[in-house]
């Protein structure tokens, strides 16, 4: 996130979201991913964001990252986030069950009640390998909910980064897969789904203008 | 976090910040984008090229609000970040605020927020809600107040004498070709219209139910009213602390009431369906705890307090809490709070505070008064209404600048020295005695600290006479007869060659036209540097002109646009515009740079038979567009035609009121009433 001068040009705009129970290591995870660094964190407050550049193969991408907070205090405010996000992450804690259970009770609901997106790439990945002996859900319990569910699938961890940035990229392979999402990522159209400014997408303008 | 300083909750906190950033953004895209009017169907070629040029101006190729320094959201700004930081908001949580801020659809994201910060939090206690009540009854008070100080009727009728008056004197020509020749005039208006197609005027278009459908959000009905009034408060609080820690590279340079800040907060209000008027409660009692806080601290001489302590002690007491505090009874509470007020010249604050007791009881406002005092508010803004008045009608730069004669401010309305935290500059450009600089404005009714600048007089009492000998004339008068002047005002538009007799008539006034456009464009500059001084209180400005007036505050706002190009548009100064029948062209300036100047509403009064505009503007000028008598077609500028409710050039001397009326100039939206 440099200033505006000197930005990297980028072919595609994605729109990512990580959604889970409190404490599964949402924030974690992608502090990993975008800065290789592994903290304590305190929890969340409603959403955090962040921005991370990545080239595959000869595209070069702008992952626009919503972190939201897992608490449930909070749970009224994710839901706007949904809209507009081509990929969703899933995240579990594997030493917590409840947190995989209410993958189903809660969060995939969630995400068939406001994503607006039919393509959207759906992910689930199970957090907090490295303690492996406090394991509490298996591999083959989230392969079959993957299944089940239809998304991908990894397990990884944030503190020893096994297989952070696969996570990521896995999911940005398959919305590049997907010509829908390419379409809207895609930063020469206008459709640019962060864009908000309207002076782009309507033009109120001409309503107050002489034909000239 | 226990957090004794707020009525609110972190996550309540949490939420109101989210809410105003969100504000904050949308008052910006509404600058080019008014909310309320249906987007066009078709994209024509010169709708493309200006929706390439928005986006240079607006946004760099990046979609994160850190890409983007000239959003108002941006860190950079120092609009937001400061305000966060008031509410105690973890600096964590930031980021993710800005660019849920700057992320589409605004509507949803305010849904959620307010559905957040309705939620009832466990860990609010009962007194949080005590006071969270005594707050909103404090302001609703507050309200009444300043609603009683508002005479109406009887300023109504004063300027219904002053119309007559006037309409008598001045309307005569007008008014009487408007008799003789209805139906030629009739005709000559349609012709008119014809000519120009294509023009959507606004005027009554802009229905607030239409907005509202678009903008409503259903989650508003969640909240309590006494949460709203509270949310507002610790706002606007936030909004003026001083407590700004200097941020590096920061745009914003001035500390006081951002013009920016106020805009945001009107859209806020509009969400949360709460009328203006209590917003200016609201800033009236913050700007009272403020001033006699800052005199008590004076009085007890603790000079050597850090800007900290003085911080700490805002959010602790406030004098009315102060008051409260030792006393609890209403003796304590007037001496208390009356005392360092009186002492301080503010003689007229002690009714105001004093009329809140006997609506509330003494105990209500000693709730009301802790509740308060818990979030006071700035310094910076209090040591800035001492001087305002004096700071403003002290300003004769006159001889300073010699190039003026005159250029004085003087104050009008009641409104003085009561803690009212925005000012407005009115502006006359028409005039044929002095008190023609006063009159057109005294029978409006605003809670805003008013004046009006009187500049040139002379001149302007020459040219305008000048104007109206002419029009007098024989031969006018002939020529209005036979209904030619909407002829000339047509073949004007179309850039065609003038009758020779007209042409006559313009060199009559010419010489001393051309004085007073120079002047005002010399009074403009002067007002810009008026504001730039932060002369008015570094609080938000309201700038209302007709005729040369309007002249004065376009090239005011045009100085602006000049010395503050290279750090981005900065609209930091001046809330909203109206310009009447301005004589300004409109393909030869910049308005797109002016428009931005200004935070909050910029609407253009234009009447298609203002031929007295027209003739004394002179064709060659015309042909380029003047925006008295067309619309502007610049995005985010209103345009509202009165063709209907003018006369003549001169009607704006008694019509401006009613016309300001019409404008609801209060309100976020665009809106024209079409009646009263």
């Amino acid at each position: 996130m440099g200033s505006s001068s000197g930005q990297p040009e980028f072919d595609y705009l994605f729109k990512v979201l990580l959604i889970g129970d409190s404490g599964v290591g949402k924030s974690s995870l992608l502090l990993s991913f975008t800065s290789n660094t592994f903290d304590d964190l305190s929890p969340t407050i409603g959403v955090d964001f962040k921005v991370k550049y990545l080239t595959i193969g000869e595209k070069k991408l702008k992952l626009a990252i919503w972190d939201t907070a897992g608490q449930e205090r909070f749970r009224t405010l994710t839901s706007s986030y949904y809209r507009g996000a081509q990929g969703i992450i899933m995240v579990y804690d594997v030493t917590r069950r409840d947190t995989f259970t209410n993958l189903s009770d809660i969060w995939a609901k969630e995400i068939d009640l406001y994503s607006t997106n039919q393509d959207c790439i759906k992910m689930l990945v199970g957090n907090k390998v490295d303690k492996e002996s406090e394991r509490a859900v298996t591999k083959k319990e989230g392969i079959d909910f993957a299944r089940e569910y239809g998304c991908l699938f990894l397990e990884c961890s944030a503190k020893t980064r096994v297989n952070v940035e696969q996570c990521f990229e896995e999911l940005v392979h398959k919305i590049l897969e997907t010509p829908s999402l390419t379409a809207e990522g895609s930063s020469g159209g206008k459709k640019n789904i962060f864009k908000q400014n309207p002076a782009q997408t309507s033009s109120a303008s001409s309503s107050y203008c002489c034909s000239s | 976090m226990v957090d004794a300083t707020s009525n609110l909750t972190p996550t309540q906190r949490y939420a109101a910040g989210a809410l105003f950033a969100i504000a904050l953004n949308q008052a910006q895209i509404n600058q080019t984008q008014p909310l309320g009017i249906p987007a066009a169907k078709d994209d024509d070629e010169e709708c493309e090229n200006r929706r390439s040029e928005d986006r240079k101006s607006n946004s760099s190729s990046g979609d994160s609000v850190s890409d983007d320094p000239g959003l108002w959201v941006h860190e950079k700004s120092g609009l937001l970040r400061p305000v966060f930081r008031c509410l105690d908001i973890q600096p964590s949580a930031w980021l993710g605020l800005e660019e849920t801020a700057n992320s589409s659809p605004a509507k949803h994201h305010i849904g959620a927020f307010t559905r957040l910060l309705s939620e009832e939090a466990s860990d609010a206690s009962a007194e949080m809600m005590e006071q969270e009540m005594a707050l909103a009854k404090a302001a609703d008070a507050m309200v009444h107040s300043i609603q009683s100080s508002l005479s109406v009727d009887a300023k109504k009728e004063k300027h219904q004498e002053y119309e007559n008056e006037c309409r008598e004197k001045y309307a005569v020509p007008e008014v009487k070709s408007k008799d003789e020749d209805s139906d030629k005039d009739k005709k000559e208006t349609a012709e008119t219209e014809s000519l120009e197609t294509g023009v959507v005027i606004i005027d009554g278009s802009h229905k607030p139910e239409v907005v509202e459908d678009d903008k409503s959000v259903e989650e508003v009905t969640l909240l309590s009213h006494q949460r709203k009034i509270n949310v507002l408060y610790e706002l606007l609080s936030a909004c003026l602390s001083d407590k700004h820690q200097e941020v590096k590279k920061c745009t914003r340079r001035r500390k006081g009431y951002d013009a920016r800040h106020r805009v945001a907060l009107r859209l806020l209000a509009t969400w949360f369906n709460i009328e203006w008027i209590k917003v200016e409660a609201i800033e009236t009692m913050i700007a009272c705890s403020a001033m006699a806080l800052q005199k008590s601290g004076e009085m007890e001489g603790e000079n050597a307090q850090s800007p900290t302590n003085t911080w700490a002690k805002w959010k602790r007491g406030g004098i009315i809490g102060a008051a409260a505090l030792t006393g609890g009874t209403l003796m304590a509470i007037t001496g208390g709070l009356a005392a360092p007020a009186i002492a301080a010249g503010f003689g007229a604050l002690a009714p105001t505070l004093g009329t809140l007791v006997p609506v509330i009881g003494a105990s209500g406002f000693a709730a009301a008064a802790s509740a308060a005092g818990t979030v006071a508010g700035s310094v910076a803004v209090a040591a800035s209404f001492g001087a305002a008045g004096a700071g403003l009608t002290g300003t004769k730069m006159a001889r300073r600048t010699g190039d003026l004669d005159e250029f004085e401010f003087i104050a009008i309305g009641e409104n003085h020295n009561q803690g009212r935290l925005a000012v407005e500059v009115l502006v006359a450009g028409f005039v044929f005695k002095e008190e023609d600089f006063l009159k057109p404005w005294e029978g409006l009714t605003s809670s805003m600290e008013r004046y009006t600048l009187q500049w040139e007089s002379k001149n302007l009492i020459l040219v305008s006479t000048a104007i109206q000998d002419w029009l007098t004339s024989r031969l006018a008068m002939e020529l209005m007869k036979q209904g030619a002047m909407l002829t000339v005002l047509s073949s004007l538009l179309m850039a065609l060659a003038w009758p020779a007799t007209i042409l006559v008539a313009a060199d009559f006034i010419d010489s001393k036209w051309s004085i007073a456009i120079d002047r005002s464009d010399k009074a403009g500059r002067l007002l810009a540097e008026v504001l730039q001084k932060g002369l008015q209180g570094n609080r938000p400005i309201t700038l209302v002109g007709f005729s040369l007036g309007a002249r004065v505050i376009f090239k005011c706002l045009q100085t602006l646009a000049r010395q503050n190009k290279t750090v981005f548009f900065l609209s930091e100064l001046v809330e909203r515009v109206v310009l009447l029948g301005a004589p300004i062209s409109i393909n030869n300036e910049n308005w797109r740079d002016v428009r931005k100047m200004v935070a909050g509403r910029f609407i253009n009064v234009y009447a298609t038979n203002d031929w007295t505009l027209g003739v004394a503007f002179r064709a060659s000028l015309l042909s380029q567009g003047l925006a008295g008598i067309q619309p502007i077609c610049i995005p985010g500028i209103e345009n509202v035609d009165v063709t209907h409710m003018v006369e003549g050039h001169s009607s704006y001397l008694w019509k401006t009121q009613q016309i300001l009326e019409r404008l609801e100039i209060d309100t976020y939206y665009p809106v024209f009433r079409d009646i009263l």
